[in-house]
């Protein structure tokens, strides 16, 4: 089309078309970078944890005061627990998935090795905690009843086996063949892996700090016996709801004088952990749906007025023979070049806003895929907003070239 | 003139209704969404005490060698952000600050004073007395401990407004028992409410959350060995039982002095590295002394306390802002432009330039002020549906007081303004003579 | 070459409909050169727009080189008037962001010439008027008889079947107005087909016959003297 001559109008107009030009390219880089970090988020809310997630509540139990028989409570709180009906088995640990706060540690492969090879949650789990979890054996084996000892707070010590997920197994080991190998926590013993799980999150997994190793978990034959521990409970299809109420009745049957927390299902804690992304996507979606409604209202209105002012010159070239639909793609033309031009000067900004958020903010890259996103995006909207301008501008009669004096 | 000015920017207002419209529209939005998300962000990043921020001070000891400090999850400027239990009682005896506080969380169950209640749980913070004037913390009745309960281990506790309308209903509360994990603590002082926000003594449970309910002599809970409530990190395996555990050089004590001048702060800060340089020599430590010496801004700086997904929001927020400003000037080209003949007219009637110009600056202004208004009714609406989305903790934040009210309007007409500066410009500089001929 | 037969355009408003052009008949000859006047609000300019394919008639006929323009949809007509018309204006309507080569080339892009055409058209035009050293030049440097010099350049450049000029000395002064006539004078005599509307009788008296439009109405004089006969002539 008639490019040249657009271009040589618009130079000599250019407040207008640099006011939309500018609005493209901020558009473009603040939806570009928005969407790229909705995604990321979104991305890791959706990941399994891993176990049995619809059919397991949690619990914080804690008696008052200090009891001396501890052992002896958790085993019958368990056992108890097991009884219900509904309920598929019960264990107690430490922490569990998606918690928040948990333990952590860092493996070697030899005694001497100074370097970690890979960092891990350890999980406390007994002989039920395979089957309370719903997690799922690769290979190898789960604990025996009397491989379970006893591990008070402040007690210390290296396990003789362990449990790892197959995450951890790969970094540990380069093709992931971990099966009967050692491990040291630390130097002082090894560590052999009798068994290995599908995938189980770590307690961190949500937060940035635990982003590296978000599926690294060694699970270790001990019976926490601490008076501050947590209930994992799994429970049939479709009776989570009643069996967590029986269970909590249960328990302040057995023994008033306790503390029972936050007792919720797992989606709740799931729900609870992931706030955070959640509110930041709807911040950002919104945003970004408020900046393109704006940015489409900016061009409609400035091109209407721009219309408005060139009323006769649309008059006369329809009088020197334009037909409505040469109008027409005089408008959609000329928006297409100022809406291209911002839209590279948007890739150039978004570009090294993603470069600025990945520095100082931990966020991750953009993929280019978001960049040629955003600029489809915004060069669509353009081309649609000037369409309602661009049809009220050929509609003018070509007489106006006459009739207006 | 203004109230002229004035009088003319409303008329003009109302004969071209849907530029209007548009205008203070995408205003009062780019204002809404942008102060809806910096409310939270200023409430996060804010001074929790000001008048003493600049002499509160977090003491660092690098008490690890370099390669395990590379791998700690929690360092705050590069060196571990807790102490241990060791250093933290060597800064204690030193007694080289004005007032100075170790100090660790704990929780406890409580035993309920209404007969059939449930027990229920309450967080705690092992302190020294220091540790409430030092953070100026309000007594609603009673005080803190003397320095000889802490040293005599006593069982005392200070307990929140919360607590105490809790459990004795509104009733005194100093002097009457307590019975926390089945022991009984005489109760000396009750605090007001005081919520610092950020809570910035201890940011390892959440920077925003409420703070303890009860406070007990830190000696008292070291005795009884209460479990702490929060970060622990070990470079190696400590040594077994609790013995073990104080002794070791796990991390997981928090540390307050505070150190009224400069020279206070520098003559500290010397003695952290003496004291560093001097467990070198005793074989403890095998690295050269690494210290720090943060005051409140710039701990909370340094542990990272306002969350990246706050920022990032606001940046964008702000950035839409920005680009309904600069719709904002294309909008009022045109309406402008589209009066250049009223514009004419006037300076052919003996308007100067400068006229032209404050005619239209007012009338920038009250499109400003007007979409202030609605950019301040949508920041109401934006922070309701905030506190909605947001974590409990941070949803406390969304609230608008009225100085970022204030805020919200000043920054519509200041930005209104900056924006109509070209346009109106363009404006003042129509030919009074070529538009009369066009009449 | 143009010829309206029983010709007429009404405007209807709620309450009133008035004739703008009432059973108007007109033949203009090729290689004429017709002037069409009347008072101010007799259809003059009505008549042109009609002519121009600008606007459209409520009944009658119209034949444009040869072609019944009625029932022709809104881009034949374009395509039309792109072709065979060459419209000079009384307020020029150059497009001031344009410069002369530019605004020459506008009906030129609408055909869809190849770019060496357009450019040996325009060069030409511009030798035509005159004017071949401003090609690089915009609408605000020149003088007005300049710029309608431009605009007639515009017109000839797609070398029309017919110019229509509007009171093309309207804005200009007597010198330039004299300067304008004899351009147009020179392409008569070069064989153009040219129907000029004026109101002012001593340009009519340049053209090679008269047309005399009242209320709606064509009273046509031939040659001189002039008399105005009341009556309807059809030639």
């Amino acid at each position: 089309m008639e490019i040249l001559p657009i271009l040589s109008a618009l130079r000599r107009n250019k407040a207008g078309a640099l006011l939309i030009g500018v609005q493209i390219a901020l558009t473009l880089a603040i939806v570009c970078n928005s969407l790229s970090v909705v995604e990321q988020r979104v991305e890791r809310m959706r990941r399994p944890s891993g176990i049995d997630e619809t059919n397991i509540f949690t619990l914080d139990n804690r008696w008052v005061g200090q009891p001396a028989d501890l052992k002896a409570r958790i085993d019958g709180d368990l056992a108890a627990l097991r009884a219900l009906p509904g309920v598929v088995d019960a264990s107690s640990t430490n922490s569990f998935p998606l918690r928040g706060g948990g333990w952590s540690n860092v493996l070697m492969l030899t005694a001497e090795q100074k370097q970690p090879t890979a960092h891990t949650a350890i999980y406390f789990g007994d002989a039920h905690t395979l089957a309370a979890w719903g997690m799922r054996l690769v290979s190898g084996r789960w604990f025996t009843a009397d491989e379970i000892k006893e591990f008070k707070v402040n007690d210390i010590g290296v396990p003789a086996i362990a449990v790892i997920t197959r995450a951890l197994a790969r970094s540990m080991f380069a093709n992931g063949d971990a099966l009967g190998k050692n491990i040291y926590m630390n130097p002082a013993g090894p560590t052999r892996i009798v068994g290995i799980v599908d995938r189980v999150q770590t307690p961190f997994a949500a937060s940035s700090w635990g982003e590296s190793f978000i599926e690294n978990s060694m699970f270790v034959p001990y019976e926490y016996v601490n008076n501050g521990l947590v209930y994992v409970v799994r429970t049939r299809p479709g009776q989570l709801v009643a069996v967590m109420r029986a269970a909590e009745n249960k328990l302040f049957a057995i023994d008033s004088e306790r503390v029972v927390g936050k007792l919720q299902p797992f989606a709740a804690t799931r729900a609870h952990v992931y706030r955070a992304y959640r509110a930041l996507s709807l911040i950002l979606g919104t945003v970004c749906g408020l900046l393109l409604t704006v940015t489409a209202f900016g061009i409609v209105g400035l091109t209407t007025y721009w219309v408005t002012q060139r009323r006769r010159q649309i008059g006369v070239r329809r009088a020197l023979g334009a037909r409505r639909v040469d109008i027409l793609r005089y408008f959609q033309t000329e928006n297409l070049l100022i809406a291209g031009a911002g839209a590279l000067l948007g890739i150039g900004l978004g570009l090294a806003l993603n470069l600025w958020l990945a520095t100082s903010l931990e966020m991750a890259r953009m993929s280019l895929g978001y960049v040629t996103a955003g600029a489809t995006i915004v060069l669509v909207l353009s081309q649609a907003a000037v369409l309602l301008p661009a049809l009220r501008a050929a509609a003018i009669p070509p007489a106006i070239a006459i009739r207006s004096a | 003139m203004f109230k002229y000015y004035l009088g003319l920017a409303l008329l003009s207002l109302k004969r071209n209704i849907v530029l209007t419209t548009l205008m203070i529209a995408a205003i009062g939005v780019g204002i809404g969404a942008s102060m809806t998300v910096f409310t939270v962000l200023r409430a996060m990043s804010s001074d929790p005490i000001p008048e003493k921020s600049s002499e509160l001070f977090v003491p660092q000891i690098d008490n690890w060698t370099p390669e395990d400090l590379n791998e700690s999850p929690s360092l705050a400027g590069g060196l571990l952000d807790q102490l241990s239990y060791r250093d933290a009682m060597a800064l204690m005896r030193a007694h080289r600050g004005v007032r100075q506080t170790a100090m660790y969380g704990v929780s406890f169950t409580v035993m309920p004073t209404i007969p059939g209640a449930r027990p229920f749980t309450a967080t705690g913070r092992a302190v020294y007395a220091d540790f409430f004037p030092m953070f100026d913390v309000p007594f609603r009745s009673g005080s803190a401990w003397t320095a000889a309960a802490d040293a005599g281990r006593a069982n005392v506790v200070v307990v929140s407004a919360k607590l105490a309308d809790k459990l004795f209903a509104g009733g005194r509360a100093v002097g009457r028992t307590i019975d926390l994990d089945r022991r009984e603590y005489r109760i000396v002082g009750v605090l007001k409410p005081w919520d610092p926000q950020p809570r910035f003594y201890d940011v390892s449970d959440g920077s925003f959350s409420e703070p303890e309910d009860i406070f007990l002599p830190f000696s008292t809970a070291i005795d009884r060995q209460m479990a702490f409530y929060g970060d622990n990190n070990c470079d190696a395996e400590p040594a077994p039982g609790w013995m073990g555990h104080l002794n070791s050089e796990c991390v997981w004590t928090q540390f307050w002095v505070e150190l009224p001048t400069a020279a206070t702060a520098r003559s500290y800060r010397r003695y952290l590295y003496n004291y560093a340089a001097e467990q070198r020599s005793t074989g403890r430590f095998h690295w050269a002394p690494k210290v720090g010496l943060q005051n409140v801004r710039q701990w909370l700086v340094s542990e990272r306390v306002v969350p990246d997904e706050m920022r990032v929001s606001t940046l964008v927020a702000f950035g839409f802002l920005l680009v309904c400003l600069v719709n904002s000037i294309g909008l009022m080209l045109a309406k402008f432009s589209s009066r250049a003949g009223e514009l004419g007219v006037r300076r052919a009637l003996g308007a100067s330039k400068t006229d032209i110009f404050t005619q239209c600056l007012v009338e920038t202004a009250v499109i400003g002020a007007l979409g202030g208004i609605v950019g301040l009714g949508l920041t109401v609406v934006g922070l309701g549906v905030e506190r909605t989305i947001l974590s409990e903790d941070a949803a406390r934040l969304a609230h608008l007081n009225s100085g970022m009210a204030f805020m919200t309007f000043g920054l519509a007409v200041f930005a209104t303004v900056c924006s109509g500066l070209y346009p109106t410009w363009r404006a003042s500089r129509v030919q009074p003579a070529w538009q009369l001929k066009a009449q | 070459m143009l010829k309206m037969t029983r010709l007429s355009k009404i405007y209807r408003t709620e309450v009133v409909e008035t004739y703008a052009l009432r059973d108007f008949s007109i033949h203009v000859r090729e290689g004429e050169f017709v002037a069409v006047t009347g008072p101010s609000g007799s259809g003059k300019t009505t008549f042109l727009t009609i002519a121009g394919l600008l606007e459209e008639f409520s009944a009658g006929r119209y034949d444009l080189d040869g072609v019944d323009v009625r029932g022709l949809d809104d881009n034949r007509r374009s395509r039309l008037r792109n072709e065979k018309i060459g419209f000079i204006f009384q307020a020029f309507n150059l497009i001031p962001d344009l410069n002369v080569a530019d605004n020459i080339e506008i009906p030129l892009r609408y055909r869809g010439l190849a770019r060496a055409e357009r450019r040996r058209r325009i060069d030409e035009a511009l030798e035509r008027v005159g004017l071949s050293a401003r090609a690089r030049h915009y609408p605000a440097e020149l003088s007005g008889g300049q710029q309608q010099r431009v605009a007639i350049a515009r017109a000839l450049a797609g070398s029309p079947r017919l110019l229509l000029a509007d009171e093309p000395t309207g804005n200009l002064d007597t010198q330039m107005a004299r300067g304008v006539m004899q351009l147009l004078e020179e392409l008569h005599s070069d064989g153009a087909t040219i129907v000029m509307v004026t109101h002012d009788p001593e340009l009519a008296i340049r053209a090679q016959r008269e047309v005399h439009i009242v209320d709606g109405q064509v009273v046509d004089l031939v040659a001189q003297p002039r008399l105005v006969v009341p009556a309807q002539l059809q030639v």
